[in-house]
This record gives C-alpha cells, sequence and structure tokens, in this order.
C-alpha cells in the first residue's frame, strides 16, 4: 500500500489495530494527536501505546481550535482514507463529517468505527470492547454455567472490529481502482461482535430457549473425547478433540489400552459423547502423570488433534512460533528493541521490514505540515503559539 | 470502469474458487457477500464441514448445518473430487478462469496431487493462493492436526478465559475460525491489491494458531514490557476496569473506574454507598488496591436493580455500561432490529425464512442486492461445468456416473 495516505483520528485498540495493519503493509499512517489526550493508553510512553501505533506517523492537530479545521481539510486533500473511532456526533460537531471532506477529496473513502453504528436508538452510547462482548452474546456463552458469565479475558472485540474495519477499508480501494468512487463506511462494533456467533444466532432464531453455554465441551461439535485436561505441574493444561473412528482408535493405543476401541459404550461418536464423563477421567488420570508439552506430542504423533494451553510466557518462547518468524525486535528510532507480533500473514513474495517503533508524540509535524503541506516556518510557529500544533 | 463491480457490491468481478472447510469458509463468504463470485468445491456427496452442528431440528444432516448455512451465504456450489485425474483435470480448467483460491488441507496435501502454488502458477501466473491451516505452511508443527479447541489452546486465548478457580476456557463458538477468516480475507485484498501493479500472484500462509496469538489485546504487550504472565481472572478486566455484576433479572457490565464521584453519589442517592463517600476512595490508585471492597460494595447495589433500569440511567449518565445479552436478547435487540442486521433468506426445504446476521457495516454506495443462502451439494454443477466449461449433458452424465463430480 506505498502509495496510500490514512489520516488516523483513532484512539485505544479497535482504530490504532486497523490502522496499524494499514501501516504494516507500506501506507503511509498519520496519527492526530494532542498533548491532553496523550495519556494513559494512548501516552506515546506507554507499552500499550507503543504497540498498537509502530509504523505510523505522529502529528499533533487539536480540532477543538476552528483555526484547526482548515488544516485538517488541506490534509484531507492529500490522503485516501480518513478513520475514526468516535461517538457519531463528534465529527459532525467539527464540521468534519464525510459530506463536508468529499467536497475536498471526491473520491476519499472514509470509515467511522463507533460502538454502535451511526444510526438506531443506541447510536450515541459508550461502550468499551468488553462491555460490547457482553452485548454481542459473548460474555454470555463463554461461561460454564449461566448462572456466571465469564467471557474473554480480554478486549477481543477491539481486535475484531479493527479486522473488520480493514477489510471494508481495502474493499472500498479495490472499488474505488475499478471505478473512481469514494465510500463513507459505517462500522459498528457491536454488530461486529454478534457475526463471531453467528450460528448460534440462526440457532437462536429457531429455539430461542434453549441457548445455553457450554464450557468447553461443545454439544454441537462432532468431537468426543473433547475437552481440557490437568496436566503435571501448576496451572499446565492441554485440549484434546478426537473427531473420527480412526482418532478414536489411536487414542486407546496411546492411552496404553487398544481394546477400548471395541467397547461398546464407545463404539460411535454417539456413545463415545453419551459416556463422555468417564472418557474425561480416563483421560484425566493420563494427563496428570504427563507434562502437558509431552501428552501433546504423543498424541499429535499419532494423529489426534491436541493442544498445550500456552501462556504469555510460553508464546513468547514457543520454537514453532520462533521458527515462523512470529515475534520480532521493533526497529528502533527513537526507543529500545520491545518485541512485538508481526503478523499473521505471511506472503511468500513479500516481507514487511523494518517494524518501525511508535513515533514520539509529534515527531512528524516538520514532515507533514512544512513538507507535505507546504505551510512557511513562520506559519506553523504561529500555529504552535496559539495551541493548535500542540 | 467496470460495471459488473458496480451492480453485484465492491467487490464485484473478482471470482474465487473455495477448497476451505470450517475452518475458513467465512473467509469467502465474507468476500462473497461484499460481491465477490465464490464457487465452493466440495468433494462429491459434500464437505466435512456440514457435519458441523448447531442443526436446523437438531438432526446431524448435511443439508441441515446452520453452521454452514451461515459460512456459505451467497456463494454457488460444485462438487469435484480432486484426488481423481479427470477431477483435477477439470479443476485446473477452472483455475484458468478464476485466479484466486482459498484452501484448508493438511501441508503437503496439495503438492501431494501436483496442485501446490508453484504448478499452479504455471497454469495461472495471476494466481493467489491463500492456505489456512492449523500451524502454518512452514515450521516444527506444521503438520499438526487442529481444530478450534487446539487453536484455542495453543494460542494463548484459553490461559487467559475462565475463572481462577476453573481450567482455561474456550471461547464459544469457532472463534479461531473466524479470526484466521478475516486474516485471509484481508490478505487476499492485499495480494489483489499488489497484482494490479506487479502483474503476478502470491501464496498466503495462515496459521489458525497466529491467528489467535496475534489478538490476545494486552496479553503479549504485558508480558514483552512487564514480563507479566496474564492469568485468568473471570470476568474482571486485567485492568480492574470492567466487571461483570448480578442484578436482580440478570447481568451487567460495569466500568469500575470511570465518572467514580458520579458512581458514588449515585450509590449514596439510594443509601448504598457505605464507606465509598470517604475521600481516600477517590484516588484511584487506592480503589486499585482494594478493589475487592469495591466489587462488595457494588454488587450489593446491582442486585437492587432491574438490568434495564441499569443499563438505560447508566447510559444517560455516559457510563459505558451493557447489559449480558443471551443470543435471544441480540435476536431482539432494538438497536439491531433499527439497523437491519438481520435479514430474511428462504429455505424451500421447510419452506420458510431463517433470519441471517449480515455483515458489521453499511456503505454509502448502494448495490443490488442479491442474498442467497448456502448452496446444496453440487447445486450448481450445470451452471458451472456446462455454462462455463462448456460440457455436454452426456459428459456431465458421465462424470456424475464415475463420482468425479
Amino acid at each position: 500500500m506505498e502509495e496510500l495516505r490514512v489520516l488516523d483520528l483513532t484512539r485505544v485498540a479497535a482504530g490504532p489495530y486497523a490502522t496499524r495493519i494499514m501501516a504494516d503493509f507500506g501506507a503511509e499512517v498519520i496519527k492526530l494527536q494532542t498533548k491532553k489526550i496523550a495519556t494513559g493508553a494512548e501516552s506515546n510512553e506507554s507499552a500499550y501505546f507503543r504497540a498498537w501505533n509502530r509504523n505510523k506517523r505522529s502529528i499533533t492537530l487539536d480540532l477543538s481550535y476552528p483555526e484547526a479545521k482548515d488544516l485538517f481539510l488541506e490534509l484531507t486533500r492529500i490522503s485516501d482514507v480518513v478513520v475514526e473511532n468516535f461517538s457519531p456526533r463528534v465529527m459532525q460537531n467539527w464540521g468534519l463529517n464525510y459530506n463536508n471532506l468529499k467536497k475536498i477529496r471526491p473520491d476519499l473513502i472514509m470509515i467511522s468505527m463507533s460502538a454502535m453504528g451511526q444510526t438506531g436508538p443506541w447510536k450515541n452510547f459508550v461502550a468499551f470492547g468488553p462491555t460490547l462482548q457482553s452485548l454481542g452474546g459473548l460474555s454470555y456463552l463463554t461461561s460454564f454455567s449461566k448462572d456466571t458469565p465469564l467471557g474473554l479475558g480480554y478486549a477481543y472485540a477491539d481486535m475484531i472490529a479493527g479486522l473488520y474495519a480493514v477489510v471494508a477499508m481495502l474493499a472500498a480501494l479495490e472499488y474505488r481502482q475499478q471505478t473512481g468512487c469514494g465510500q463513507y463506511i459505517d462500522l459498528s462494533e457491536y454488530e461486529a461482535v454478534c457475526t463471531t456467533i453467528g450460528p448460534t444466532l440462526l440457532d437462536a432464531f429457531i429455539n430461542p430457549d434453549n441457548i445455553l453455554p457450554q464450557g468447553n465441551s461443545a454439544e454441537y461439535i462432532p468431537a468426543a473425547p473433547y475437552g481440557c485436561y490437568k496436566c503435571k505441574g501448576e496451572e499446565r493444561w492441554c485440549t484434546v478433540a478426537v473427531f473420527s473412528e480412526d482418532e478414536w482408535r489411536s487414542l486407546c493405543n496411546v492411552l496404553g489400552n487398544p481394546s477400548r476401541a471395541e467397547d461398546e459404550r464407545f463404539s460411535s461418536l454417539s456413545n463415545r459423547k453419551k459416556n463422555g464423563l468417564e472418557l474425561d477421567e480416563w483421560l484425566g488420570d493420563w494427563m496428570a502423570k504427563r507434562s502437558a508439552e509431552e501428552a501433546v506430542q504423543l498424541l499429535q504423533a499419532a494423529g489426534i488433534p491436541a493442544g498445550v494451553v500456552q501462556n504469555a510466557g510460553d508464546l513468547a518462547g514457543d520454537p514453532h512460533l520462533h521458527a515462523r518468524n512470529f515475534f520480532t525486535a521493533l526497529d528502533g528510532l527513537d526507543r529500545d528493541g520491545t518485541k512485538t507480533d508481526t503478523s499473521p500473514m505471511k506472503f511468500i513474495h513479500h516481507k514487511n521490514e523494518p517494524w518501525r517503533a511508535a513515533p514520539s508524540l509529534g515527531r512528524d509535524n516538520y514532515y507533514v505540515y512544512r513538507e507535505l503541506l507546504g505551510l512557511t516556518e513562520a506559519e506553523i510557529k504561529s500555529y504552535i503559539e496559539r495551541g493548535i500544533i500542540a | 470502469m467496470n460495471s459488473e463491480a458496480r451492480e453485484q457490491g465492491l467487490l464485484g468481478g473478482i471470482r474465487i474458487l473455495d477448497l476451505a472447510d470450517e475452518k475458513a469458509s467465512f473467509c469467502t463468504k465474507l468476500l462473497a457477500d461484499l460481491g465477490a463470485r465464490v464457487v465452493k468445491i466440495e468433494k462429491p456427496g459434500g464437505d466435512e464441514s456440514r457435519r458441523m452442528g448447531p442443526f436446523w431440528e437438531n438432526a446431524s444432516h448435511l443439508e441441515k448445518s446452520l453452521s454452514f448455512f451461515y459460512n456459505n451465504t451467497n456463494k454457488l456450489g460444485i462438487t469435484l473430487d480432486l484426488d481423481r485425474n479427470r477431477g483435477r483435470e477439470i479443476f485446473l480448467e477452472l483455475v484458468k478462469r478464476n485466479d484466486i483460491i482459498v484452501e484448508t488441507f493438511q501441508p503437503g496435501y496439495l503438492s501431494s496431487l501436483k496442485l501446490d502454488f508453484n504448478f499452479l502458477k504455471a497454469v495461472n501466473r495471476r494466481l493467489i493462493l491463500v492456505s489456512i491451516t492449523g500451524f502454518g505452511q512452514k515450521g516444527p508443527r506444521k503438520d499438526y492436526k487442529s481444530c478450534d479447541l487446539v487453536a484455542s489452546a495453543y494460542g494463548g486465548q484459553m490461559y487467559v478465559t475462565g475463572s481462577p478457580t476453573s481450567p482455561p476456557l474456550k471461547a464459544y463458538g469457532e472463534q479461531s475460525y473466524y479470526l484466521a477468516s478475516l486474516f485471509a480475507a484481508i490478505g487476499i485484498l492485499l495480494a489483489i491489491r499488489k497484482r494490479s501493479q506487479t502483474g503476478s500472484g502470491e501464496h498466503v500462509d495462515i496459521s489458525l494458531q497466529e491467528a489467535v496469538t496475534a489478538t490476545l489485546e494486552h496479553v503479549m504487550v504485558r508480558f514483552f514490557s512487564e514480563a507479566i504472565i496474564a492469568g485468568r481472572q473471570g470476568s474482571l478486566h486485567w485492568n480492574h476496569a470492567f466487571k461483570i455484576f448480578a442484578c436482580k433479572d440478570g447481568f451487567i457490565h460495569l466500568t469500575l473506574f470511570q465518572n467514580w464521584e458520579t458512581l458514588v453519589e449515585w450509590l449514596d442517592s439510594e443509601e448504598m454507598a457505605e464507606d465509598l463517600k470517604d475521600k481516600k476512595w477517590n484516588n484511584e490508585e487506592y480503589r486499585q488496591q482494594h478493589i475487592e471492597h469495591v466489587i462488595e460494595v457494588v454488587e450489593c447495589w446491582t442486585k437492587t436493580h432491574r438490568v434495564d433500569e441499569l443499563f438505560e440511567l447508566g447510559q444517560l449518565m455516559h457510563f459505558p455500561w451493557a447489559p449480558v445479552l443471551s443470543p435471544k436478547d441480540i435476536l431482539n435487540s432494538a438497536q439491531l432490529k433499527a439497523r437491519k442486521f438481520f435479514v430474511p433468506l428462504y429455505h424451500r426445504e421447510n419452506d420458510t425464512d431463517l433470519s441471517y446476521p449480515q455483515l458489521p457495516f453499511r456503505f454509502s454506495s448502494r448495490f443490488i442486492s442479491r442474498k442467497k443462502r448456502a448452496p446444496l451439494p453440487g447445486q450448481d454443477n450445470a451452471k458451472i461445468y456446462k455454462g462455463e466449461l462448456g460440457f455436454s449433458n452426456r459428459e456431465i452424465q458421465q462424470l456424475l456416473h464415475l463420482n468425479v463430480i
């Protein structure tokens, strides 16, 4: 995306993750900040900010000043995409809605990533990733019982919304390539979460009252045994999923009881599901004597899907991820070489390098205002003195 | 100007062959919903992914999988046996006319059929091949078998999901498949963009494990910056900013730090603030250190209220709170109804509509709607084999007879 320029007004996670992917693949992403906003998760010094804003440029522009609007319009004129994740009223109040921006740049692509979408009775409701996971059914369903909803242990919704935003932007860019037309995209993070339980929503349409959380044992998955088992050591676990009859026979062999494969009570998937508790105990006893790594290695060698429940430390040292160069150090322009994940999209004819560290606050003011917009030194100085570039 | 593109959606004119099972059917569903023409190729009799539940009427049946329905809307469906020589030949004819392929076979399988990327690109140099597997095409675990439960474990999702006293918990549904599908769709669109500049194709390698690890939000960030190994803490967010609380009639997801003073005033107006009015609680650090007490007091209060009451009043005061909704509640959501998020599609076999969730975005360009339910096995064989490859009826009969299609 080398020839693309993206104006990034987003904050915290969902938006910055979307524009990070654009930046990773070559787009020039210019992040708009102000000193006032650059605190907490948006502080350029925080690890969180640095994770989601690598490969980007940073400028300061305080849009609450009316004079800032003209600068923003000038930036829009030279940009392909504008990304924002405010509540619907914010861009409107600044006079920077799509209709106004497209007068300046007719083929502009603009995406609004709000919690609820730009329309509907809840459009101005405020929400964050975790609360959207609850609105979208994930907290209710990810649990062992409907009486104690748990949900995922992180802001998954923000990542999902970020990925959808990239799909939408790239699809709109492809359309622009074919037709010359710009695009306005209204993305709802609430709806993004709902799409990840699609089959269950179809099921609920047919059987509204029968949908319950299932813990790790999923009724609707054609596999048994299917679950998570405690292994040797503190907080060491592994998962096993047996789908086919071949896998079932292999499991009996690996666990040292080949005759069990002939046992009537386990002779089909439905029988194994029916007598699942007994199988779980059997697997549990076997696992308890082994490390998770050893158990999984034995099972996978016999062709049975199994996985180590890895924690952050395991992942950082994972030899498979290492062999695939999944983690890398950032090329520290003005920072240390903190590690980061690269990208789960690996192209055989393309390498994303270098991975540049996130910018300091306003690091690219001179480049953007002087070189791209052609302001004079005096003009820039005056904007700075008035607190507009601040 | 491409007029086909204008009518069918943003991706009108893009042609894709879908060889994927449940691990990545959603990738091409997404692109088909955006206007691409997707031909799903199943083995004669139907793809294994039709065995994935839940099922319509709870009956395990190849034509009743709701998972298959959802993940294959707007696609055409043909059957073809790639393991037979004649099937392989026909496939290569299709590759000349459709230059994007999405597949989920174990690494090495396509190579054993002489259908790997290097071979296929000799047939069509613009070919974009996207391979989605448990662990990717390379690395010591490339031949390991996977499924969502394995990807969720190996990827790091399970370790941080669940309560401190429970085993690790898999995220509901097939989240790793949706993640990998989204990355695959982005990979395809990037490769198309590059191809329009260079004229040549790409092979994109996607691993379910990496799709999960790449989207753990705080987990790896905190490890690399502070060597923290995040654990399971129920619904309490890692930084204590959010937690789920019980109400009279359900559950609500609250924030514990935003608008603190307003929250305390609210509790106090109902004489339930206890000692939280004390000045020391205004200090965020102090609240962090004594979060258990804050939770205790707030929970006593939420239990005296209904979920809707707290949601609506809370939002009026700009608290980013939300109810914990069940799938049934989601179908009745006023917000989703107003945005027409669910669209009915007709199913002739049951003579009824099913209500399908749409993609989570709306575009300013309007397109001719062409919503179609997922295909039945081999539904479009005549259209593709006769209409596009020009086979005669007799040839098609023969292929059917030989079980090639």
